[in-house]
This record gives structure tokens, C-alpha cells and sequence, in this order.
């Protein structure tokens, strides 16, 4: 027993030690959930690596403001020539790369080809379709042209990082060693436990960052990241759900912020297979689904249900009210599926993705649906197996969520329409392709509204797709976190302006 | 000699089971769903199968199975693990810079486990048929059945309602801060070892009142041999030989669930390596690193052996 209290007596003196040792260093402690699978901006899409990257080591040409605006970012003005075919960019005075050397055009130019180039694979490719040709008159002028008009351009080009021109036809590098020109600039990454960021001391914001560094703490553990803020050994807890977020809430010298997020969840519904070949199908499932029980049960209430696109977007999404199916009506439902021709009961694989919110929420729906006469049965795989099958459509029916973007053209061209890169539905519908292709040439904000207004009702009831809710994302900090603002679209890019009091 | 010979012997069979465990750590991790090529280019539609061929063939992946197996062993047998897939970096560089805190935590939880349970052991023996026993008794089978995970979240949040501010997660090496690296370890230390601690109590317990029933403790009393003196000198002594035998299974144990605890409390070592690895799909480190653990598992259960019959002579003639 002596032992033991000695050493409690020894640790106690420790941790004091200890707090005295971690009140010297300055770096921003953040504790992320999982680890990123890679650090190259143009590769990488997960939300793990996203939030690493995005506006702390990588910059855009565009970027956004917190209302999801459009500003400058690496160009400081833009000139659109009359026909909306030719964009031309002034770039920032005074712009160098982690790495030493200035931006230039060239490497503006060589980062968009980049992403071009198949031999990247890209997912962010297909969001440069519109590109014909890139010119660079001087060391500070970028001239793109497209070959027909591109409404959603410039939002797109918020996502394309621009980083040294020597990294052409180098797939591996950037993955472990990003090179960008944020505030941040990598120092390390010991896999599975930190990745460290410093001050990048050649910023060309005068006066950012304000902190010494970022260490993005990699804590898979729920409760010891929790234990971890509360105790002030991290300082935030970026982009956590609502059940994390509303116990800390009660926490002294803790503080929270939310917003609607951009990312919904949703049902995907394989649209080769029957029944769900048929449109009087899918639209009794949407009739069958109570969304507002879905919030509640699955997302803790903290959400909303949510069309085609994220009610964030107040100039284009459509009201939920004025979509007919999100009024629940399983007596309607089955009407449908009689008149469909569909004999109940009718069995169904749905596949989840493996998180917590989607796997209560497959619950829920596999509810709702028996309801009707539609049993599912559910199919939990590990994420490496899920993203397979999904990507392969093999799947009645899937759960999942789904990174929203801010510029409507961004996901439903390549989510819907017939070939789109990620229309794993294998959904072809002529009359919506033809209104995503108008939709992209419209460049005048009204038309647009008009057109993807059309889209959403097209795809609302009936589509391969069964839109659920959007969830208010959170961030958990200290009290002692200043100047930080969180995005819809999960950005740490207002990390450059945060300053750690005592 | 007979011995020598038996020590031999062990050892043939030693070389068995590892051969047996290389073969089953590189069949089982093929058997994973999920593409591992595709997981590593990071599961885009974008990345063409043509890709994915490509890096197949340049990790080897393409080759069959068995000629997958005998060039990785011949490797291994030579002194190469192969190098990371996601680092680059040589694996053994890997598990070398992850091994100590799990080695610490290791060792600090069976150093806790057995100092405390010999006077427990011993006290719960003498309390036999008193009153208190059942008390004893249902608290050591709650210590035995406590998931240390579960207790390590426990404490977590109980510590930091208790003493906010204090710093228990992660890890500093012992080199750089030895009181905070010791701040740190003492409780997954402790809470890894209750089970064990438990679990020798309870062995000691028993072995202890067996021997208490043997012959020569009944003549060293008739001699006159003063109880405690009986009860240290003669029955604990030979009660002490099974237990060693277990604090040497479960060392192994205790490695497993090391590996467990350190998700709880954001240890580095090496289950988070395990993990990480696994989803990555790094074959050549996760094939080293579950290798490695079973050695040293097979290899303290030998030395256990070889403790065993050093201490108790009849074994070893």
C-alpha cells in the first residue's frame, strides 16, 4: 500500500510539473478524431484531412468569408470579359511558398493542370471541366479560359489549392510533406499521434497568424478527447456533433459555437435495381420517411430536414414546405406502391456507412420503412468495404453522408447527372441533364435560381436519392480560444486569426 | 542434461509457432474487406482501376499469395521488415519509435499488479473463515471482471471532475520528463493491472491454504516453528511457484491490453500503431508488428519456463 501512495504523491508532483512545462508552449492544441489518409490538396477529399489543409497550410485563388461569400484570396481582383469565356486573375503581391520562392503565375497555372491531369486523380477534377485553356502573360496575371460560360468557377476555385509548380506529375510528396502558402506551414506528422504546424513567419497577411503553431492531436477516443478539453489539455474540438458538443456545454471554462452544416445525410437508392427502378417507388420511400423524427432520434434534434440543397444556402434552396413528399404520409406511400405494381412486403439491403449518426439513423429508417412493407436489412461494413461498394454500386440502398458544396452546380452535376463521376446510382434522367447543362451556362444569379429551383424539384420526390437533414455542426474550446470562427463547409481557415489568452 | 535437452526441445517448438503465427498474420490481413490499394490512393471514383494496377505492381501485390509469403519471409528471415508503405520509412524505424511507452506501460502495470497482489494474496489466505472474507472475496471477483478500458475512461472522467487541469493524457518519454512521464502512465498502469492484481491475489490466495494443508507444514508446527515464520518461510515459498508461472502468462496479457488502454488515454505506442496501420492497409507493418508481439509473448512464456524449473529442482532433473 506504501507504494501506491508514494506513488500518487509522485504523480501529483508531476502533473504540477507538468502544467508549468505546457503553460510555456503556445501552439493551439486541437484534437481531431481520426487520422488523414494523406495532406495532398489535390488528392485528398475526406474531412479528416480537409479540415488539416483547408486555409491553414493551403490557399485558393477564391476563398470564402463565413457567410460562404466569395472574396479574394491568392488573386487579389479578377476581371470577367463580356461573353463570361475568359477570367482574368491579378495574384497577390508578396505570396511565398512554405517551401522559399515566390507565386507566380506559373505555378498558379501548373497547380489547375494539375488537377486537370488524369494522371492525378482528382476528385476535384471535374470541377475544372470548364477549362479550354490557362495563359500567363506575366509573373502576376493568370488568364483562364473556358469553353463555354462557368457560373460556378470561381466557388470552385475556393477548393483548388495552389501549390509549387514542381510538383507536376508528383502524386507521393505533397501527401506526406504539404507545401502550401497559409499561415501554417508543416512541420511533422507522426502517424496515428500529431501532426504539428508552425507559424508561417513569410505570411503575407501582415500581422497572421497570431498563434505559434497548430498541433493536430489524433484522439480516435470520444471520451478522452472530451476529458482532454475539459482538463485544457487541447484547446479545441473542431467540427464535433451535437450529443459531444451539448454535454460540454455544462463545462466550466468551456465555450461552443454552431452553424448549420453544409454536409447532409441522405439514402441512396440504386436505380438499376428493381424496385426501385421505378419512380412510384422511390417516391412512396420519401412519402414513408418522417424526417423530423429522423432529427430527432438520430442527430439529438440539433438539425434540420433538409432538401437537395442545404437550407445554409438561403439563395437557392428550396423551402422543405414546398416539397411535397417531406410532408410524411404512409397511407400515401402505400397507395404508391400499389400502384406501382410492387407486392409487400419487399426485402432490401441497405448498406450504412459506419458512423454513429448514420448508423441510428438506418435504424430509424429501417423503422419507418417496415411501416410500409419495405423490410430492410442492414449492412454495417467497414468504412474501407463501404466506400468499395459504394463506389462499384453495389448497394439496394445506402446511408450515408455527404460532403455539401456551396455552389449547387459543384455536386449535382457530378452526382446526377447521366456519367457524372459519383452518380453511383446509376440515375439517367435526359430532362434533368439537360437543365444541369443549362444551369452551368446561365451565369445571371436570377436565371440560376430559376433553373436550379427545376433541379430540386426534380430530384426532391422521385430522384435516386432520399434526402434526410442537415446537422448543426459544433466546436468545442476554451474559453481562453479567441478570434476563431467556424464554416459550414468545416474550414479551419479562421484558425490564422485565433490567439490563446491564459 | 535432461534439462539441456528439454530446453532444446522448447525451443524446436518455439520456432513452430512463430512460423505458424507468420503464416496466419499474413493470410488474416489479406482477408479484410475493403480494397487495400484503393485505401491507400484514398477511395476517390477518380482513381482509374489502371492506378490502382499500377501501384499493385509495384508493392507486389499482384504476385499470388504464397510467393507473397516466401519473399516477404525470406526478407524477414535476413533482418529486412520491408519498409512502410505510407511512410516509406523502414517499419522496424516505426515500431522502435512506439515501443516504449507500451514496453513501460507494460511493465509498470505488472510491477503494480504483483507488489500488491502478494500482501493481498496473502491477507485474503488469513482472513479465511473470518469474518470480512466475502467482502474480500466479491471485491476481488469485481476486479477480475473489470474491463480496463472501461475503468480507464471511468477514472478519466472522474480526475478531471475531481482536478480539473490535470494532465493525464498522452505521453512524454521518460528521458525528457520522468515525473510527467510517470504522471502520465500510473493510470492506465493501474487500471490495466486490477484485473491481473485480482487474478495473482486469488491465485495466491489458494495456493497459499493448500500448502498450509501439506504434510511439512504440520511437522514444522510440531516442531515449534512460530506461525508467521511457518506461513513465510515454508508455505508462501512454495505457494510463490505457481504465481511466477502466471506473472509470466500474464506479462502477455498485459501486452494485449496495453494495446487497448492506450486508445483511452491517447498513448502512442504500439496498439495505436496496430490500428493505424490495419486501417491503412500497410501490410509490411502490420505483418512486423503482430509478429514482433507474438514473439515477445511466446519468448516471456519460455523464460518463464526456463524460471520455473531454475526454482523448483524437481523440474529440472
Amino acid at each position: 500500500m506504501d507504494s501506491l501512495r508514494k506513488s500518487f504523491i509522485a504523480s501529483s508532483t508531476a502533473l504540477a510539473f507538468g502544467l508549468s512545462v505546457a503553460a510555456h508552449a503556445a501552439p493551439l492544441e486541437v484534437a481531431v478524431d481520426s487520422s488523414p489518409s494523406g495532406l495532398d490538396p489535390h488528392i485528398v477529399t475526406a474531412f479528416s484531412s480537409f479540415q488539416i489543409i483547408d486555409g491553414t497550410i493551403y490557399e485558393g485563388l477564391t476563398a470564402l468569408d463565413p457567410d460562404l461569400n466569395i472574396v479574394p484570396g491568392l488573386a487579389s481582383a479578377w476581371e470577367i470579359s463580356e461573353d463570361k469565356k475568359t477570367y482574368t486573375f491579378t495574384l497577390r503581391e508578396g505570396v511565398t511558398f512554405h517551401s522559399g520562392g515566390a507565386m507566380t503565375s506559373a505555378d498558379v497555372a501548373a497547380s489547375l493542370k494539375r488537377v486537370m491531369d488524369e494522371a492525378t486523380g482528382s476528385p476535384l477534377a471535374s470541377r475544372l471541366a470548364a477549362i479550354d485553356t490557362i495563359e500567363t502573360p506575366d509573373d502576376k496575371t493568370v488568364v483562364v479560359k473556358l469553353t463555354a460560360p462557368s457560373a460556378p468557377l470561381l466557388s470552385s476555385l475556393t477548393t483548388i489549392a495552389i501549390v509549387p509548380a514542381k510538383y507536376a506529375g508528383d502524386t507521393e510528396t505533397l501527401q506526406r510533406a504539404p507545401d502550401g502558402t497559409g499561415a501554417f506551414k508543416f512541420v511533422e506528422w507522426q502517424p496515428n499521434v500529431a501532426i504539428r504546424l508552425e507559424a508561417n513567419d513569410g505570411y503575407w497577411q501582415d500581422g497572421l497568424p497570431k498563434l505559434e503553431g497548430v498541433n493536430f492531436n489524433i484522439v480516435p477516443e470520444a471520451a478522452t478527447r472530451q476529458v482532454g478539453l475539459t482538463s485544457g489539455q487541447y484547446h479545441m474540438l473542431p467540427n464535433t456533433d451535437a450529443v459531444t458538443a451539448l454535454q460540454m456545454q455544462s463545462q466550466p471554462n468551456i465555450k461552443l459555437q454552431d452553424t448549420l452544416e453544409l454536409a447532409y445525410s441522405l439514402t441512396g437508392l440504386n436505380v438499376t435495381r428493381p424496385p426501385l427502378d421505378n419512380a412510384k417507388v422511390r417516391e412512396a420511400l420519401n412519402y414513408a420517411i418522417n424526417r423530423d423524427d429522423l432529427v430527432q432520434a438520430a442527430l439529438f434534434g440539433a438539425g434540420v430536414p433538409g432538401g437537395p440543397l442545404s437550407p445554409a444556402l438561403k439563395g437557392f434552396a428550396t423551402p422543405t414546405n414546398e416539397l411535397a413528399c417531406f410532408t410524411p404520409d404512409p397511407e400515401k406511400a402505400k397507395a404508391l406502391l400499389a400502384e406501382a405494381g410492387v407486392t409487400t412486403p419487399v426485402e432490401l439491403e441497405l448498406l450504412v456507412l459506419p458512423r454513429d449518426d448514420t448508423k441510428a439513423m438506418a435504424q430509424v429508417i429501417q423503422q419507418q420503412l417496415a411501416a410500409i412493407g419495405v423490410n430492410l436489412t442492414l449492412d454495417i461494413p467497414e468504412i474501407g468495404q463501404f466506400v468499395q461498394d459504394w463506389r462499384n454500386s453495389e448497394f439496394d440502398m445506402f446511408v450515408s453522408l455527404n460532403s455539401g458544396t456551396i455552389e449547387p452546380d459543384d455536386y449535382f452535376y457530378r452526382t446526377f447527372r447521366t456519367g457524372g463521376s459519383t452518380n453511383v446510382f446509376k440515375y439517367s434522367n435526359p430532362e434533368l441533364d439537360a437543365l444541369l447543362d443549362a444551369g452551368r451556362e446561365e451565369t445571371a444569379v436570377e436565371g440560376r435560381r430559376d433553373i436550379y429551383k427545376k433541379v430540386q424539384a426534380t430530384l426532391a420526390c422521385d430522384g435516386p436519392v432520399l434526402f434526410l437533414a442537415y446537422g448543426q455542426l459544433y466546436t468545442a474550446m476554451r474559453e481562453a480560444v479567441e478570434g476563431y470562427q467556424i464554416y459550414p463547409n468545416r474550414s479551419l481557415g479562421s484558425l490564422k486569426s485565433v490567439t490563446l489568452g491564459n | 542434461m535432461v534439462f539441456l535437452r528439454r530446453l532444446r526441445g522448447r525451443l524446436i517448438d518455439l520456432a513452430f509457432v512463430i512460423a505458424g503465427v507468420s503464416v496466419l498474420v499474413f493470410g488474416f490481413i489479406r482477408m479484410i474487406p475493403g480494397d487495400a490499394v484503393a485505401i491507400m490512393l484514398g477511395a476517390n471514383a477518380e482513381v482509374t482501376p489502371e492506378r490502382i494496377a499500377a501501384v499493385r505492381t509495384r508493392l507486389g501485390l499482384d504476385l499470388p499469395i504464397h510467393e507473397q509469403y516466401v519473399a516477404w519471409l525470406s526478407d524477414v528471415l535476413r533482418g529486412d521488415f520491408g519498409v512502410s508503405i505510407w511512410t516509406g520509412k523502414p517499419v522496424i524505424d516505426e515500431i522502435a519509435a512506439h515501443v516504449w511507452p507500451t514496453l513501460q506501460l507494460t511493465l509498470l502495470a505488472l510491477a503494480t499488479a504483483v507488489i500488491l497482489a502478494i500482501p493481498l494474496g496473502i491477507l485474503m489466505a488469513r482472513l479465511r473463515g473470518r469474518r470480512g472474507e466475502a467482502l474480500v472475496q466479491a471485491g476481488s471477483v469485481v476486479g477480475l471482471t473489470v474491463p480496463p478500458f472501461w475503468l480507464g475512461i471511468i477514472m478519466i472522467l472522474t480526475l478531471s471532475a475531481v482536478a480539473p487541469g490535470v494532465q493525464m493524457l498522452g505521453y512524454v518519454p521518460f528521458s525528457q520528463d520522468p515525473l510527467g512521464n510517470l504522471a502520465r502512465l500510473i493510470l492506465p498502469a493501474i487500471a490495466l493491472s486490477l484485473p491481473i492484481m485480482a487474478n495473482l491475489a486469488r491465485l495466491l490466495r489458494s495456493t497459499l491454504l493448500e500448502a498450509m494443508q501439506q504434510d511439512y507444514i504440520r511437522t514444522a508446527r510440531a516442531k515449534g516453528v512460530p506461525a508467521r515464520r511457518v506461513l513465510y518461510r515454508h508455505a508462501l515459498r512454495n505457494a510463490l511457484i505457481p504465481f511466477i508461472t502466471s506473472v509470466g502468462i500474464m506479462a502477455g496479457y498485459l501486452l494485449g491490453g496495453a494495446i487497448v488502454i492506450e486508445q483511452v488515454f491517447a498513448i502512442p505506442g504500439l496498439g495505436r500503431l496496430i490500428l493505424g496501420a490495419i486501417a491503412e492497409r500497410n501490410y509490411p507493418l502490420i505483418q512486423a508488428t503482430i509478429l514482433l508481439v507474438t514473439c515477445s509473448f511466446v519468448f516471456v512464456n519460455f523464460a518463464v519456463d526456463v524460471v520455473y524449473a531454475l526454482i523448483d529442482p524437481r523440474i529440472s532433473e
